[in-house]
């Protein structure tokens, strides 16, 4: 009834050998997608430290705690949107499969790719929508109101770059059938 | 169109959608952006990601991932597997020990996470696959674990109970007291439950074997002497110093809620890191790569769930809603009846966070009227909630499941978490007869409530 | 049927128009009085508890026309607009009085002009005295804050506390009634209004009140969308104005009838309630003149105007 990640299966997903720019760019995205996670397990592996930090130097030494929680929110944020073409590749954003039984097979590949049409119509406005927004706060200078006051452009940029990326993955997924290759 | 009629648009677009298969996510974000475009100003679809990112910029929320981080740790190292061979050794006499170990285990997470997710998906990346292991059918397990994860916004600290408190200015302390009762209540339901399911399976899988069957895995019996018993005692000890620290840094006031996440998920990777050497990147990248996906996945869910209830809100629907409930003016606990049923329906697509800044300006002061006390009813309807994280279509404890355990069938992860549903309906039935399992311990700790 | 539906949002808790929050009330006076007085031309919602849209979103939506009114705490808009800091600038304001004055004084017409250009009308001026809920000493003269936690929950107030020797520690709102409770946090600023709805009398030993005066106080005005406001036929432009003039008074009132309530609150709940006199709050200026009010003043020249303005105003 529902569709969500098996184990690993990025590993399955790229494993046919595929030719065409669908494929190539496919391929491209995988690799960008593994740094990304490299990236991704980093910050949030840091944003614990911080966190961290703040409790202990605030235990130890009384230490002053400005920046930490924003920081931490900066890392987490990037983390999210970063890794969001990431799970869509593994298909890991579940969704609730109920007419799956009730359509032909061939209704069905039409349902799936119509869902990822949808899915992108969606996801493009919302990175155009984002990079509107990091756009808008990187003139006006718009800071986060704080004593540390970080530039909202970095999580908002964080937010349309990963979700445009999320974008690029989903139209490859829309065109590799046409390029031969089963979704998955 | 009036509202009652976009409601129904909204709710009946919200279902095809989501039950086409799309990602919930994109699901909820979609159908909110298309109602947006048409019945709200044009200057509203500008704000759509500011609103996405207000929703998710709270160290509060963002600390989900790192409880998501702790429990991968743990559970996608020896150190979950270890644990439960240890309470394995120590409770294979009772029918279902394990299962009831696991309860324990959701509850004694619960007191350290904000959120059911989290719990749900700390606990159950060991626990699920343990319970198979000996046995326990892929929905019993599921629900095992669904349920229990519950118990993170019942028993404090606890999100939602924060948002209720202040809406309803009530004490917060005594909130989170009253919980605390009905939070045993439910796992002693629960560990009941357990036990007699298993007894079930047991004697299911045993009559099969007697006819000539294969002998089910549930039906071994392991022997353990004392001294292997004891032997297996320090493989709990990583557990319970991760416990121990993050609650005294909790408890002890050295950490808030939030850096508390952070505390845990370092303390977590520190403790396999020196116990069991998972430390090379290739170590962690298991760990790290499954915290990801289910914590984007959960993240995305809840920041365009804020996208769908701010539509929501503001096209009326949700407020009118409540103010239809109270308009029939209805017996005291007609009232009441009335409202939970109300929560459980908005349960069958919010997040208990959503519901609660919705509805509470408008049920409130009915409930008020009638005379019902109000932290009691808060922890009525954080129960009631609960119940709406673990069932369909958007329960977000069933999502964290589906990732934890991929491979047990939503149908068979539903049926299984059914009976659960069903307790805590019997937990919210005794709690309108014996209220004081509520309101004892409060009443007890700060005295009685004088703002009633 | 109304010709217009304004839709109020505001982040405090919801109530009817005779009971709750005075911020919540405030609205729904508001709505009921604009509904009589354009006969039903304009209707107006409340979504009180950021139930429409959420607290930090509210002003960046005003400004693009997504949301019309709010009751909004000016100084939330800083990371925006770095001259809205000036609706919490520490010891700027010591007294309602000198508060009050500010509308009609060259500080009120630039700000309001200020925030014109920047497209929020300001309907119904109001201010909120503050005070410290402290778990352990009293915090009444700077003095006091050495070597504590302190959640000052605005930079400018952190800027003064960190000179004051406390360590500042950033507490969502929501998480202060725990943070103090376990005491990964001594003491709380906030409005005498918050210092009540978050229940802090449970968790606290002391309380300083601003009744009397007070180094903190914040602007928390009714403002209401330019690009909205500007559609509307002029008699209703007038009746909002109106209507939010004639609310002032009861903003005020509200205002300092909680000062009074915090008191009795945490009185009753066995916590010492110290009282701020001009002195210290003298002492606390100079600090905030030394610290924020100079940060403040190199941000923008708008900003080093406003504050110049305003620092005329006597208390
Ligand atoms: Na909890
Ligand atoms: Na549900």
């Amino acid at each position: 009834m529902s569709h969500g990640p098996l184990p690993d299966r990025d590993d399955q997903a790229n494993a046919a050998a595929r030719t065409g720019l669908a494929a190539a760019i496919d391929r491209g995205l995988a690799i960008l997608n593994s740094i990304i996670v490299v990236f991704a397990a980093i910050a949030l592996i840091a944003a614990c430290a911080i966190l961290s930090y703040s409790v202990l130097s605030r235990a130890l030494f009384k230490a002053a705690n400005y920046w930490q929680d924003e920081a931490a929110v900066f890392l987490l944020v990037g983390a999210t949107f970063m890794t969001a073409a990431y799970v869509q590749q593994n298909r890991g954003h579940i969704g609730i499969e109920a007419f799956v039984g009730l359509l032909s097979p061939l209704a069905n590949r039409i349902r799936l790719w119509l869902v990822d049409a949808v899915t992108f119509l969606f996801c493009a406005f919302f990175a155009w929508k984002s990079w509107t927004l990091a756009h808008e706060a990187y003139v006006d200078g718009q800071v986060s109101n704080s004593m540390w006051s970080p530039p909202l452009a970095i999580p908002y940029s964080l937010m349309a770059f990963g979700m445009s990326l999320l974008c690029v993955q989903i139209i490859v997924q829309l065109a590799l059938p046409f390029a031969g290759a089963r979704r998955p | 169109m009036s509202v009652f009629g976009i409601g129904l648009a909204y709710g009946i677009a919200t279902l095809v959608v989501m039950f086409s298969g799309m990602p919930i996510a994109f699901a909820l974000g979609a159908v909110a952006v298309v109602f947006m475009g048409i019945y709200m100003p044009a200057a509203s679809l500008d704000t759509v990601t500011q609103n996405v990112y207000e929703e998710m910029a709270s160290i509060t929320l963002l600390s989900i991932p790192l409880f998501i981080l702790k429990g991968a740790a743990i559970g996608k190292s020896r150190a979950g597997q270890d644990l439960y061979s240890a309470l394995h050794a120590w409770l294979h006499r009772v029918p279902g020990g394990l299962g009831v170990a696991n309860v324990f285990a959701c509850a004694l997470f619960a007191a350290m996470a904000g959120s059911s997710p989290a719990t749900c998906s700390a606990i159950g990346s060991a626990g699920i696959p343990e319970m198979r292991k000996r046995g326990y059918s892929g929905g019993f397990a599921a629900g095992i674990i669904a349920a229990g994860g519950t118990l993170g916004i019942l028993l404090p600290p606890s999100i939602t109970m924060i948002l209720f408190a202040v809406a309803a200015e009530k004490s917060l302390g005594r909130l989170f007291l009253a919980g605390i009762g009905p939070g045993l209540l439910l796992v002693s339901l629960f560990g009941a439950y357990a036990v007699i399911r298993f007894r079930q399976e047991y004697a299911a899988a045993e009559a099969i074997y007697k006819n000539g069957g294969p002998e089910a895995t549930i039906l071994a019996r392991d022997e353990y002497t004392l001294a292997e018993r004891f032997s297996v005692l320090p493989r709990v000890i990583p557990f319970v110093l991760l416990l121990t620290g993050v609650m005294i840094a909790l408890y002890g006031g050295y950490a808030t809620p939030s850096e508390t996440a952070g505390l845990g998920g370092l303390l977590a990777l520190a403790l396999i890191a020196a116990i069991y050497s998972v430390w090379r990147p290739s170590d962690l990248a298991p760990i790290m790569k499954s915290t990801i996906r289910e914590s984007t996945m959960l993240m995305m869910i809840i920041g365009m769930s804020l996208l769908y209830s701010y539509v929501m809100s503001y096209l009326h629907i949700s407020q009118s809603v409540a103010e239809s409930v109270v308009a029939m003016h209805l017996p005291r606990w007609g009232l009441l009846f009335t409202i939970l049923v109300m929560v459980v329906v908005l349960g069958f697509f919010l997040p208990p966070v959503s519901i609660i800044l919705m509805t509470a300006p408008i049920i409130l002061p009915p409930l008020r009227a009638a005379n019902f006390d109000i932290i009691w009813f808060g922890v009525v309807m954080t129960i009631v909630m609960e119940m709406g994280l673990i069932h369909p279509p958007v329960g977000l404890n069933i999502f964290v499941i589906r990732n934890v355990a991929p491979d047990i069938p939503l149908r068979e992860v539903i049926w299984g978490t059914l009976p659960f549903v069903l307790l805590m309906m019997l937990a919210v039935l005794l709690l309108c007869f014996v209220p004081g399992i509520s309101t004892a311990l409060p009443d007890l700790v700060m005295g009685p409530d004088g703002s009633r | 049927h109304a010709a217009t539906t304004l839709k109020i949002s505001h982040q405090f808790p919801g109530g009817t128009i005779d009971k709750g929050d005075f911020r919540d009330r405030l609205c729904r006076m508001f709505a009921a009085e604009v509904a009589k007085r354009s006969n039903g031309d304009i209707a107006a919602e409340i979504y009180p508890n950021s139930s429409l849209i959420k607290t930090n979103a509210q002003f960046s939506a005003m400004r693009k026309g997504a949301l019309d009114i709010s009751l909004y705490p000016m100084p939330y808009a800083g990371g925006e607009l770095p001259e809205t800091n000036i609706g919490l600038m520490p010891g700027l304001v010591t007294t309602y009085d000198q508060g009050m004055r500010w509308k009609k004084e060259p500080v009120g017409k630039a700000l309001t002009d200020f925030l014109a250009d920047k497209g929020i009308i300001l309907l119904s001026w109001v201010w909120q005295a503050g005070g410290v809920a402290s778990r352990s000493k009293p915090i009444v003269a700077p003095e006091d804050a050495k070597g504590l936690k302190v959640r000052g929950g605005s930079r400018e107030m952190d800027m003064v506390l960190q000179t004051a020797g406390a360590s500042v520690l950033s507490v969502p709102s929501n998480e202060i009634y725990a943070a103090m409770q376990t005491g990964a946090c001594d003491a709380g600023i906030t409005s005498s209004t918050s210092l009540i709805s978050f229940r802090l009398e449970e968790v606290a030993k002391s309380l300083t009140s601003g009744a009397g005066a007070s180094y903190w106080f914040m602007l928390e005005p009714l403002m209401m969308s330019k690009a909205i406001f500007d559609k509307l036929p002029k008699p209703q432009q007038d009746v909002l104005l109106t209507v939010g003039t004639e609310l002032e008074a009861f903003g005020r009132k509200g205002a300092q009838d909680d000062d009074v309530e915090v008191a009795k609150v945490y009185e009753k709940a066995g916590a010492k309630v110290s009282a701020l006199d001009a002195a210290t709050v003298g002492k606390w200026r100079d600090i905030a003149r030394d610290t924020a009010w100079k940060d403040y003043s190199a941000k923008t020249a708008t900003a080093a105007n406003l504050l110049k303005l305003a620092s005329d105003v006597g208390a």
